[in-house]
């Protein structure tokens, strides 16, 4: 969690009553649990949705964003949902696994070998195919498409209603449907008109009921695709991702929510249904709905429609790996097509531990425009252009990061000693009563602002209630108001340490014009 | 604080064994009452009636125009003020000075404060200020808790009407834009956006033009203060509160507040753009796995008849997210782009335009591109069919009560509507507007307004890989306009000079 999603109390000396979140909670025989929060200020919509406690830092080497790639699947329907025919689509998707399963084999042992022997440079290009592997992969790009209707015999042989699920929620005035996955959660939701919440329930527990993963082997193009929108094509996304995997040594964090792409390429049937039997069961979900609806009604379609749900018997595995502790400092130096910046990141404490408070209150007192890092770098020694610090407390582990880029001469090293220097007065000096007051006034009066919007409320929801309890929402602003400058002194001390860190450096790529500048000029 | 939202207490185990007792009765005839379909569900009518501005509209004793509206769920208040002209107002040799000019009022100090003596104020009140230009408007915000309101609002007003743009902040300004001017070419989604606008507006419009080192470094405090006697005063500003107070004794207190401030005439309206796009196939170099697509024409303005029309035609097209035919055919189908959609950017004082974008790996670029240029044809060729049509107006009838729905959102909306002379009626029918709307009404917009031969594609990327297209040979770049490419150099970050090709 990070503290620009705090709750607080407001005034000027001193804690006031802490402005409550209303939730009515409710749990179905099945373990499915529900928040209702019934508000009335924006009249006629729900915001609704529901979370997976489940996220990469689930998976394992080999699965890695298969979190991801489920919530992909949750959009292709069901039997009833994205199909005009369910038997004949259930062949269809029983003969493209047969064909994929055989390309993976195939894939896994001979190309996999010709890659360890250097004969190829990826054993996923379909450039690098053997010709059985080329034929294989036609025949299911033939399965495919007379699936959608678009193969040799034309629309008729089409089993497929495309995205029907958009489809029926756009009609009935649904909008902002989306979900994302993050490392702990995986959350799905959509705001509605008031008088389509039943609707709601029929649609999201038909398809926890009973998706079907249609179209499991032609959805990864499209998350190929996103892997290369958000991480290859963006100039820090690769180093970013490497940075990352540095980071963390052991535990589930390392890998990214997307994936590697070799995982990407493997998931199998079995795998999926595996996964689906011991994440999506109602024991390991919950809904959050939000706006402008009757309790009492919306509690009767739950029941009717989320009872359905079958517990299966699957129980989640707990997660087991911790991660190790750092013993030496780590360094990365990344050259590429980004201003010249760094980041210097620490292992700090999971969400919920007494210190994570201490913590994001320290990131406060270093940030915003009358914070240290500004007032400091940007403005009175004009060496960076940018520069943050944030508090990141995961389920299972927690990081603290420091970020800046530079301004006209000045280089990374020159910041990472700033920053050093902030850390120094930190450790050694309490922040004065009225900085701290400043800093708990404004994270008081972010309460009531962050609360204002119907779907903020409802994400905000998703994340406490996964990662601690959605009390959390009305019982944070008393321990950011019990947060003393001594507090603040001491974490700076216990987890800044040399060995505790790992930095990386960012450095633009001369181009080759100049570099030949640089190289004449020197002549 | 006093009206805060209702607390209540369920004690969690007494609430779950209530449900337990209830539910297990319901279980057995549960099953049954699910409906086969969601069609067959029977929704309650939702009666709604947008709000009329007129309701919300008040004037102060100095004629300038309130919009308020009372909201007591939380104790907070939000004024915004919105003054006529941004950028649009900049001198040529000055591009971006209006958003500079409203970065350095929010930053620059006040006449009786010092910049850092100001901040810490507004800070310790938890007070959240910010101006901000765009083309069109400039925008200034004050979002207060109740209790501070009134300390906030004579910093706030003491900011807009004597700023004292300070040196320093200034050239701290300056500098982290000079920054960020540097990281022009990193992106290249922002090359695409760059070189685009230029396409479709003239690189010199203000639509597209953008400062460089040299106009960045050339702006001083007479400038500033220059534009900013154009735009920041009460005969050039419209103004919308909402929140935690009494409608009258607001209006009182904001009488009080402007009382004094002179008045200047309302700024001009835009400059219409003068260039006219250039058909054709564009290429700028990136260096990246994935090529970055944009492509289109100048289309309508927002007040055309054909608006309507052509916003159904869009949403079915590609605007309508996973039910419109571009992200069916090119995401969903092919697995060839994650985002692909079209967007109709709406303008006022003269046409927007309509265009297609979307990503994808090099090879398939091609592939893609002909896809969506493929669906713009159909479109024009054959009538979309009843279902879609049907979908597309349910779509814009059932989700338009959001767009009313939170009290500043809706002052926005009539904040904007006065400024550009909406008719007062237009929402109020614009749910029967929608529904008047015929399949040949959507033929005849997009036959006359989404002429492929007229449009231009912009690729972002690497030619070599994306030019001989895919693997399976069904589709290279020689399909578009005759396999003739205008490759558009990469820009200097700092003077927009053309780079020599590398």
């Amino acid at each position: 969690m990070r503290l620009m999603v705090l709750v607080g109390v407001c005034g000027l000396a001193g804690p006031a009553a802490a402005q409550q979140v209303a939730v009515e909670e409710f749990t179905l025989p099945n373990g499915m649990q529900f928040l209702l929060v019934p508000r009335t200020d924006q009249p006629n919509v729900v915001s609704a949705g529901w979370v997976a406690r489940v996220g990469s830092v689930n998976e394992r080497p080999g699965i890695t964003g298969i979190s991801h790639f489920f919530e992909h699947m949750m959009f292709k329907g069901t039997n009833t949902i994205g199909t005009g025919d369910p038997d004949k689509d259930r062949t269809f998707r029983v003969e493209q696994k047969k064909v994929r399963d055989r390309i993976n084999q195939i894939v896994w042992t001979e190309q996999y070998e010709r890659y360890r022997l250097g004969e190829i440079d990826d054993p996923w290009d379909p450039a690098n195919d053997t010709p059985q592997l080329r034929s294989l992969r036609s025949k299911l790009d033939t399965l495919i498409r007379a699936q959608q209707g678009r193969g040799e015999a034309g629309p008729a042989t089409a089993t497929i209603v495309k995205d029907e699920f958009d489809q029926v929620y756009t009609k009935a005035g649904g909008s902002g449907m989306n979900a994302f996955t993050s490392y702990d959660l995986t959350c799905y939701f959509i705001t509605v008109p008031s008088n389509k919440l039943e609707l709601w329930a029929w649609m999201e527990s038909d398809r926890l009921n009973d998706s079907v993963f249609r179209e499991f082997y032609s959805e990864r193009d499209v998350v190929h695709e996103e892997r290369r929108l958000r991480t290859d094509s963006t100039p820090t996304g690769r180093f970013q991702e490497q940075f990352n995997s540095m980071f963390w040594a052991s535990c589930g964090y390392s890998w990214p929510v997307i994936g590697w792409p070799s995982d990407l390429n493997s998931y199998t049937f079995e795998q999926a249904q595996t996964y689906w039997n011991t994440y999506y069961r109602p024991g390991n979900l919950f809904g959050v709905i939000v706006g402008d609806f009757d309790p009492k009604q919306a509690k009767a379609f739950i029941k009717e429609y989320f009872s359905r749900l079958d517990p299966g018997s699957n129980k989640p595995p707990p997660v087991v790996t911790l991660e190790v502790e750092q013993l030496a400092e780590q360094r990365m130096n990344a050259v590429g097509d980004f201003p010249p910046s760094i980041e210097v990141r620490y292992h700090t404490v999971p969400a919920g531990h007494a210190d994570s408070y201490p913590l994001d209150m320290l990131a406060e007192v270093l940030n915003e425009r009358t914070g240290r890092l500004y007032t400091t770098m940007v403005e009175g020694r004009g060496i960076a252009a940018t520069a943050s610090a944030s508090s990141d407390t995961r389920k299972y582990a927690g990081l603290f990061s420091f970020d800046a880029t530079t301004r006209g001469a000045a280089t990374p090293e020159l910041l990472e000693q700033a920053w050093y220097e902030e850390l120094a007065r930190l450790q050694t000096e309490e922040v004065p009563e009225r900085e701290l007051r400043k800093v708990k006034n404004r994270v008081a009066a972010s309460n009531y602002r962050r609360l204002e919007n119907n779907m903020s409320l409802l994400i905000q929801l998703a994340f406490y209630e996964t990662l601690l309890d959605w009390r959390e929402i009305n019982e944070m602003p008393a321990k950011y108001e019990a947060v003393t400058a001594a507090d603040i002194k001491r974490v700076a001390k216990a987890y800044f340490d040399e060995t505790n860190r790992s930095v990386a450096i960012y450095r633009r790529a001369e181009s080759e014009q100049a570099a030949a500048a640089v190289e004449e000029a020197g002549q | 604080m006093s009206k805060s939202m209702s607390m209540r207490t369920f004690l969690g185990v007494q609430t779950g064994w209530l449900v337990v007792v209830a539910a297990s009765l319901l279980s057995a005839t549960a099953a049954e009452a699910i409906p086969p379909r969601p069609e067959a569900i029977e929704f309650q009518p939702l009666a709604y009636t947008p709000p009329k501005a007129a309701d919300l509209r008040k004037t102060l004793p100095d004629g300038t125009v309130v919009y308020a509206a009372e909201s007591h769920e939380f104790p907070l208040i939000d004024l915004t003020i919105t003054f006529k002209g941004g950028d649009s107002l900049d001198p040529p040799e000055l591009p971006g000075l209006a958003s500079m000019m409203a970065r350095l009022v929010r930053e620059g100090g006040t006449a009786e404060l010092g910049p850092a003596e100001f901040d810490e104020t507004l800070d310790f009140l938890a007070t959240n200020v910010s101006v901000s230009a765009s083309t069109t408007f400039t925008t200034a915000r004050l979002n207060a808790l109740a209790d501070n309101f009134d300390e906030s609002l004579k910093l706030f007003v003491a900011m807009l009407k004597a700023p004292a743009f300070d040196q320093q902040r200034l050239d701290v300004a300056k500098a982290r834009l000079v920054e960020s001017l540097k990281q022009r070419n990193d992106n290249a989604s922002s090359i695409l956006a760059r070189e685009w606008k230029a396409m479709l507006y003239g690189r010199s419009h203000f639509e597209a033009s953008q400062p460089t080192e040299t106009s960045v470094l050339a702006i001083g405090r007479e400038q500033l203060q220059q534009i900013h006697d154009r735009i920041i005063h009460p005969g050039n500003m419209i103004v919308a509160v909402s929140g935690d107070f009494e409608t009258d004794a607001m209006l009182k207190k904001l009488a009080a507040a402007f009382a004094g401030w002179e008045r200047g005439p309302a700024a001009a309206a835009p400059v219409a753009p003068t260039a006219t796009l250039a058909p054709g196939l564009y290429h700028v170099p990136k260096d990246i796995p994935q090529g970055k697509v944009v492509l289109g024409k100048r289309a309508i303005s927002r007040d055309d008849p054909d608006a309507i029309p052509l916003e159904l035609l869009n949403e079915i097209l590609g605007a309508g997210g996973f039910t419109s035919r571009l992200m069916q055919k090119v995401r969903s189908n092919e697995g060839l782009a994650y985002s692909v959609r079209s967007i109709l950017s709406e303008r006022v004082d003269y046409p927007g335009a309509f265009q297609a974008t979307f990503e994808s790996k090099n090879p398939t670029v091609a592939l893609a591109t002909q896809i969506v240029m493929d669906e713009i044809k159909a479109i024009r060729q054959q009538p979309v069919t009843d279902e879609e049509l049907e979908t597309a107006k349910q779509g814009l009838i059932e989700t338009f009560p959001r767009q009313f729905e939170s009290k500043p959102r809706t002052l926005a909306v009539f904040v904007n509507d006065e400024w550009t002379g909406r008719p007062a009626d237009y929402w109020q029918t614009y749910r029967e507007k929608v529904r008047a709307v015929t399949k040949d009404d959507l033929l005849r917009v997009a036959k006359k307004h989404l002429d492929p031969t007229q449009m231009a594609i912009l690729v972002v990327g690497d030619w070599e890989a994306i030019a001989p297209g895919d693997l399976e040979k069904r589709a290279s770049m020689q399909e578009f306009f005759g396999g003739k490419v205008e490759h558009l150099p990469l820009r200097d970050p700092l003077t927009l000079e053309p780079l020599p090709a590398e």
